[in-house]
């Protein structure tokens, strides 16, 4: 049976990883922050009222939100880790 | 052999070996985890360390295998080793096509998991010089079963072609190994960012999957017309 690691919900560090997709896109930094900020407030949102989620939720929910500001910057974080 | 022939298969085995996905995903990983943490000059620091260690390795490979060749098994790979060589081509043609690439719409490929996470870890943690060389050694050499006959071949052509040329030969492999790194490099300093080239390697990932495939094909039957028969 797969481990299953826990870990605590951080919102900041949701937005610094929105923040380092933006900045490698190149994007405008005040852009950037402004999506990060407002997928964070949503993500906080969503996130308020559940106990538990599961990584591919959180990274499904984000995804959605981001597709919706910032098609480029949803891409980048959906596609990072399936490069290789 | 002629010189002309020894250059054309050296040709042929570095555009088969520049088809190779390992090395050219770990640069666009490199790029994208170093473009969001550092500055555009450094990141272009990480990214030629990263590229030299890749080259590097052929270097080594090509000599190493160069060396035995000549020490051991006289001055040029005999008949049968020619022929070993040119089924581990038509094996990786096969392997291309069929293996090589996961399923769905990205560009993973058929590594153990474990691995292509250490692999995007060390991208997302390289800070200097030394780590973003290092990481391209280590990519060199997981590619190795890929590219381990192509290096065979390049030294034997290497060898095989006159003594004041043999540096050139050396040079003009390790430039067509080198192509699609230098031309990705290019293309995100002239302003364009790694997701169009990742949309643009999902998107022609079939072709991307046929020109591997036909390279190491059409390897395999020039080594069988100029060098068996």
């Amino acid at each position: 049976m797969a481990k299953k690691i826990t870990y605590e919900y951080s919102s900041d560090g949701i937005r610094q990883s929105i923040l380092r997709h933006a900045k490698s896109l190149r994007l405008p930094e005040g852009w950037g922050e402004q999506v990060a900020d407002r997928v964070t407030k949503a993500t906080d949102e969503w996130i308020s009222d559940k106990d538990i989620v599961t990584e591919e939720d959180l990274r499904v929910f984000i995804c959605k939100q981001l597709e919706q500001i910032s098609p480029d910057i949803a891409f980048a974080y959906h596609n990072h880790d399936k490069i290789i | 052999m002629s010189d002309l022939l020894c250059f054309a298969t050296i040709a042929l085995a570095g555009f088969a070996q520049a088809t190779l996905q390992l090395s050219f995903g770990g640069l666009i990983l490199l790029y994208h985890a170093s473009m969001g943490r550092h500055r555009r000059k450094k990141t272009g620091r990480l990214t030629s360390a990263y590229i030299l260690g890749v080259l590097i390795i052929a270097l080594l490979a090509v000599s190493g295998i160069g060396f035995w060749i000549s020490q051991l098994a006289g001055q040029a790979l005999t008949l049968e080793m020619t022929l070993i060589c040119v089924g581990i081509f038509l094996a990786c043609a096969v392997i291309m096509w069929l293996l090589y690439y996961r399923r769905g719409k990205n560009t993973e490929l058929w590594l153990p998991r474990s691995f292509t996470r250490f692999i995007a870890q060390k991208a997302k943690t390289t800070d200097d010089r030394i780590e973003a060389f290092s990481l391209g050694i280590l990519s060199a050499f997981a590619e190795m079963p890929m590219s381990i006959a192509i290096f065979f071949v390049v030294a034997n052509c290497i060898l095989s072609t006159s003594a004041h040329l043999q540096i050139a030969a050396i040079v003009f492999y390790l430039t067509i190994v080198a192509l699609p790194m230098m031309t990705l490099k290019f293309y995100i300093r002239t302003g364009n960012n790694v997701v169009d080239v990742q949309k643009w390697r999902i998107k022609n990932k079939m072709f991307t999957r046929f020109i591997s495939c036909t390279s190491f094909i059409v390897l395999s039957a020039f080594m069988l017309a100029f060098w068996v028969y």
